[in-house]
Parts: C-alpha cells; structure tokens; sequence
C-alpha cells in the first residue's frame, strides 16, 4: 500500500511502545476507545446514498450507486453488489495516483466482507428478472484524510450510505422495455456489520490506530461483529496473535457494537 | 444499462434570456469556497459551485519520484484531475479516462504560469483535484479550487488563478453554463486567467463563436473571473481573520 | 511629496500576488516586482513594512534549508560513506562520514535508519546538494522523547522573541524542548498529559501566529491543560 517505514523513526517506535506498555497512548485515549466520530452534512456527491464521515482526523467519503444489468451466472437469483477503494493521493504524501494496490483492495474486501456476510443488503430483493436482469449496486469508496483505521471509517461510511440509498424504481413491460419509475424504493440495511480493528503493540492491544500506531504496530487484526453479537468476518494482516488475544479482541469489538451501531443508525 | 435518462429540456433560453434554472445570461450560480479541508495535504480546498463538489490538494515542494524526472533549475509542475465514481448520475468507472488526461494537461498548463517553479529547483509540487460531484463547469472550478490549494500551501506564486466558463446559447453569451446549456448549448468556452495581470492561462472552446460572440465572450469571462477572484481572496483570508475575531 | 505609495498595512494578511507598494522602497523577502513596477507579494502571508524595505513573513510553506540552520532529521539510508537523511524539505540531506572534522568519534556516526538525529546544514547549493553536520558537540542522535511538528514558516512563533514563547512552553510543561528550523520539534515531557498539552498549544500557536497577545493566551491555555 505505502511504505510504512517512510512514516515511522525510533523515537516514535520506543516512545509509544514505552507508552502502552503502561496503558496510555500519545493522544490520551484508553486503550479501547475511539476516536471522535462525526459525519459530516451536506450533498456532496451525486451517489444514490453517500456517507462522508471523520474519524479523528481520518476522512473518508462513501458513494453508493446503482444500475441495472445481467446476475452473474452463478447466483441468477440475486443482485450484483460491487465494492470499490481508492487510496486517494489527496489523502497522504504516501498515496501515489493509480489503480488500487493490494492495500486498497483487501480493504475493500475487508469491508465488503463484513456486509456480504451476513446478508446485509437483501440482494434476493434486487432481482427484476431473474437470470436476466438485475439491480447492480456500487459501493464506492474513497479515502479523503489517512491518519490510520481505514477499515472501521469505511465500514461505517459504507453502512450509512447503504441505510440512506434510495433507487428508482423499474418496470419491465410486456413488450420487453424497461420503464424506469419516478417513485424510490430504500435499499434496507438487514444488518449493522461493524469492524473494529484493533493492533497489537509491545503486549497490549489497541483498538482503533491512529497512523503512527499503526506503523509501529507488531501485529493487526479486524473483526465484524453484527446485531446478534456473532462474529462475521475477520481478517488478520501483519504479525501473530495468540488464541487468548483474539478471544479478548472479539470481547471487547462484541462490548463496542451498540455504540458505533447507534452512530450508524442515527446518521441514517 | 442506464437508470438515468437525459432529456433534452423543451427551450434551453427563453426570449427575454430565461435560462433553464431561472438564472438571467450574465448571472452565476452560487459559490462557496474554502482551505484547509484536508489534513495531510500541504494545502487545499473545497469548492462548491452549483451542484458541483470539488476537492483540491497540493503536496509540495516535495523531493521528486521518480528521480529521473528532475528538472534542475525549477520545480516540476503535476496535475492530476479525476472523477469519482458517484460524481455523474450514472457511475463511472474509475480511473483515467481520455478527458481526464486531458483536462489534467490543460489544468496544468494553467496553473504553471503563475507558480514561481524557479524557486524550487529539483522538487516537484502535485497538484490533485477530485471531482466529487459533477455539474458543468468541473475543470474552471478545480482551477479555482487547485488556485487554492497551492496558496494555502505556501507555494511562491505570481498571483492566483481564477476560472470560468462561458457559454453561447442561441443568441445569448452566457455566463457559467449549467448541465443543459453543456449538453445542449452551441458553445461552451473554459476560461482561466492570472487576475492581477490579467494573463489568459487557460482557453479552450467548442462549438462555434462569431468574431464577435468570441469577443463578448472574452469581455463576459473577464468579468466573471474578476468576481470569482474576490471569492477566492476571501477564501484565503477568511480562516485568519475568523480566529482574529474569535480572539479579540 | 510621498515617493512610495503603500497599498497594505503592516501585518495585514496578504494573498499571492497582491500589490503591495509603489515607489521609493525596496523590496525585501518574498515579494516580486512586476512590469509596472508595482510590488507584489509572492505568498500567503502577513506584510512587514519596514522603513524602506516591505517584506513578507509567509503564513505557510514547505522547508529550504539554509546554511547553520538546526536541523531535526530522520535517518532514511546508509550505505557506505553516506547517511541520507530526512529532513522535512524537498531536499535530502546527506551526512558524509568522511568529511567529519578529526577529533570527532566516529562511534557518533554509527546511525540506522530510523534514527533522529539533530544536525545542522553545512552547505546547500540550493538545488541538489544539501550537507549536513552533526560534528559539534550537542549534535548527534537523540535517544529519548517525541517528535511533533509545526510548519516551518512557524518555527520563529514558537520560539518567539528572545526565546520568550519557548520558555513558556518549557516551564509550563516542565519538559525539555528543542525546536528545529524545519519544524520538527524534539520534546521531552515528564508524562502523556504535557505531551498532549503541548500538542494543542502548537496547534494553537500556528492558528493564531498572525494575532497579537499570543503569549498570554498560551499560557493561559497551557495552566487549564495541566491543572
């Protein structure tokens, strides 16, 4: 994705190793706490449902849009569902212009993970003729401000631009053409499939890195947690993990979920 | 398979120069501008002009990759310009397309005359504007808005650039053509120029233009950048004087 | 009879390639003269209007090294007789261990990447060639504490008139401070809580650099943070 050594010196490495190991982190948070979440008002895109939402100083602006189209051929009964990431160069001296790297791309698996899942978009409900024609819907994603934790910003950026999509309406006539309505119908969000992401540094696990924390971390991990407390998805990246570890990181993502899952709802 | 159909509007102008959003020929829609959006960024902007949303960022003086582009007596001028995905009704594919390259060619060229490249010899100043929303006018509003960007960067510059587009509907010169009048209209004229010594960086046309239409249109587009000019000062200087008054 | 016609005030917040003066004055830092003679400002930044010189103290902008400057850098590269360093400017610096003065231990050289090192600028040609030294007693690798930073057209606010911000900065917190001309900052507080604090108060110190009175509010800020 980018060169994480660029970002980091010893200094930084040794102090907030010292650091954690105490407990604290440089900008003061717990060790399980968030960063300030706002999502920002206003139109700003021409998306079906849009998201743009901060995360400390993280911003990252989510597009939903759809289309119609053929089913793949292997689940004519269902909707297309596509994500997208891009790692915007506007975002980080370190983002170079160009197509999604492999870090842009297992982000946007990571996320579309998480909502597939469980179901979160009905896509059985997207079906006009089945096998032949299909709502296709497009989950763009795009980073705006890097300063670590992309998986969980975009995770939720995307779950409130789903809740707050709304599609035209289509009707097939008789005569095989498709008239595309003047009425909306909401693309309902089934699900609130969080990831937390959280990194291992020293012995102690943080949730929610910030840049620096995340390019001095040993190790690091994301995991979905839905309504019903289950996990949905992980995805480990760098480092090792212990079984003990990953049972208290599910633990503590399980204890977080209502109260980003209220965020996501409120924006909607 | 497209969920969005154009329809061509009945009268794009009426006689007395009714335009399709109620506007008159010489007025322009609304603008907003502002800096500092971005944190990693060394400066940029936000606009917000119609329906349009841009963001703009510029990244430098910064050492050059890779470094076999290196220009040792000035700085080395990029621009990238390019469209989200969910900024048109209907998606676009990401990535380049051939007007993109070309608007980031054009877009470079006119920002490059007011940029004091000498200063910075062997560096490279980026240039990114992102259209996030797209409603007629998007590379004269990134100009303004990448103008921006490198002041709140601290780039050396001559002075900023303003843009604006003109457009010829029937036989009116309009000023800041909307969506119908670029779709549909007889012309459309990107113009950008330095305001302070009224150099000309950026001209481009379609259509066609009478000797005389292209003068009025030049005359119109004179004034509209002088306007835009005073939006963009202030846009600048407003996050100064916000904290004189915050703290006084 | 006035020679000079002046278009600003001093201190006035001034954009590119606002006129700035006519006439009988001379033009100083970052400014330009065009065909007309008019003086115009060449950045977003506060005129400073001397008796006959107007010049203008950019609000913003990126790091040219100039010659005895301190430097806070970051080792990226060693290979051989050279340590490339970072620090903060389109320029490299480079530390040759060759060209170290004699008595200095060599054992000072001994860097990784990774290391910060404080240094100052031997020599720069100004577009390719950037020296650095760390021979002088004081310069060297830093071993403990943070580094935050600020824009380095701040530098000079932070410090501020006879170190007096600086000190301000350094009793309040009760941490050591060493403040470099390429903006990054070495401190060493005695916890997280003046760190933090010292974070906002440079914050604060780069938002409203251009507001007079700013050491009183610094202050003010720094004694609620650490209550």
């Amino acid at each position: 994705m980018f060169d994480q050594e660029i970002l980091t010196h010893n200094l930084m490495k040794d102090y907030i190793r010292d650091l954690v190991e105490k407990g604290q982190r440089v900008d003061g948070r717990g060790l399980y706490e968030y960063r300030p979440i706002e999502v920002i008002n206003g139109t700003f895109t021409k998306a079906e449902g849009e998201a743009w939402l901060k995360l400390g100083e993280t911003q990252v602006l989510v597009g939903v849009k759809a289309d119609l189209g053929e089913p793949f051929p292997d689940t004519p009964d269902k909707g297309v569902f596509v994500s997208n990431a891009e790692l915007l160069p506007v975002a980080s001296p370190t983002f170079e212009p160009g197509p999604p790297d492999e870090g842009a791309i297992e982000l946007a698996r990571v996320v579309d993970r998480a909502i597939r899942s469980v179901d979160a978009i009905d896509l059985g409900s997207l079906v006009i003729v089945p096998g032949k024609l299909v709502y296709m819907i497009f989950l763009d994603m795009y980073v705006l401000d890097y300063d670590g934790n992309l998986e969980d910003s975009l995770t939720l950026a995307s779950l409130i631009a789903l809740g707050r999509s709304e599609i035209p309406e289509v009707e097939l006539k008789e005569n095989g053409e498709i008239e595309v309505k003047e009425s909306k119908r909401k693309l309902e969000l089934k699900d609130i499939p969080i990831n937390f992401s959280f990194v291992k540094i020293g012995s102690k696990i943080l949730l929610d890195p910030t840049v620096e924390e995340e390019s001095v971390s040993d190790a690091s991990i994301t995991v979905a947690i839905n309504k019903d407390g289950k996990v949905c998805s992980v995805q480990k990246r760098h480092g090792t993990f212990s079984v003990e570890e990953i049972l208290n990181i599910v633990n503590v993502a399980k204890g977080k979920w209502p109260e980003l899952a209220s965020i996501v709802r409120e924006a909607i | 398979m497209p969920l969005y159909v154009e329809r061509k509007p009945e009268r794009l102008i009426t006689e007395e120069g009714m335009r399709t959003d109620g506007r008159l020929p010489h007025e322009m829609r609304p603008i907003k501008m502002m800096v500092g959006v971005l944190e990693k960024a060394d400066g940029s902007a936000f606009v917000e002009w119609g329906g349009n949303r841009i963001l703009a960022a510029v990244f430098g003086p910064r050492e050059v990759h890779p470094k076999h582009m290196v220009l040792p007596d000035r700085a080395l001028i990029r621009a990238r310009y390019n469209m989200a995905p969910f900024s048109t009704p209907e998606r676009r594919r990401p990535g380049p397309d051939r007007r993109s390259i070309e608007l980031s060619k054009v877009i470079r060229e006119a920002l490059k005359p007011a940029i004091f490249a000498e200063n910075y010899p062997g560096s490279v100043i980026d240039i990114f504007i992102e259209v996030l929303r797209s409603d007629a006018g998007t590379r004269v509003a990134g100009i303004n808005a990448a103008s921006l960007a490198l002041a709140s960067a601290g780039v050396a510059m001559r002075g900023l650039v303003s843009a604006c587009s003109i457009g010829r509907v029937g036989n009116f010169i309009v000023v800041d053509p909307n969506h119908d009048e670029d779709m549909w209209g007889d012309s459309d004229m990107p113009l950008a120029m330095m305001m302070e010594s009224e150099e000309i960086t950026l001209l481009q046309a379609d259509g066609t233009l009478s000797e005389e239409e292209f003068k009025e249109a030049l005359d119109l587009g004179r004034r509209a950048i002088r306007f835009v000019y005073e939006v963009q000062k202030e846009a600048l200087k407003r996050p100064y004087y916000l904290v004189e008054r915050r703290v006084v | 009879m006035s020679e000079v016609v002046l278009l600003v005030r001093d201190k006035e917040v001034v954009i590119p390639g606002q006129p700035l003066a006519k006439g009988k004055i001379r033009p100083g830092k970052d400014v330009y003269v065009d065909e007309s003679g008019t003086i115009r400002s060449k950045k977003l930044g506060l005129v400073s209007l001397k008796e006959d010189e107007i010049s203008i103290v950019p609000l913003v902008g990126a790091y040219i090294p100039k010659e005895d400057d301190l430097v806070i850098g970051i080792v990226s590269k060693v290979s051989g007789n050279t340590i490339l360093v970072d620090i903060r400017s389109p320029y490299q610096g480079a530390l040759p261990i060759q060209r170290r003065a004699e008595r200095v231990d060599l054992r000072k050289y001994d860097l990784r990447v990774g290391d910060v090192i404080l240094a100052k600028v031997r020599s720069f040609d100004g577009a390719s060639s950037l020296i650095l030294t760390i021979d002088a007693e004081g310069l060297g690798k830093l071993e403990s504490g943070y580094l935050l930073e600020v824009d380095p057209a701040k530098v000079p606010r932070v410090i501020g008139k006879r170190q007096s911000m600086l000190s301000i900065l350094k009793e309040a917190t009760r941490s050591e401070i060493i403040v470099a001309n390429n903006g990054r900052i070495w401190v060493k507080p005695p916890s997280v809580k003046e760190l933090i604090a010292l974070e906002k108060a440079l914050k604060k110190i780069e938002e409203e650099s251009h507001v007079s009175g700013l050491s009183d509010r610094i202050s003010s800020l720094l004694s609620q943070e650490l209550r």
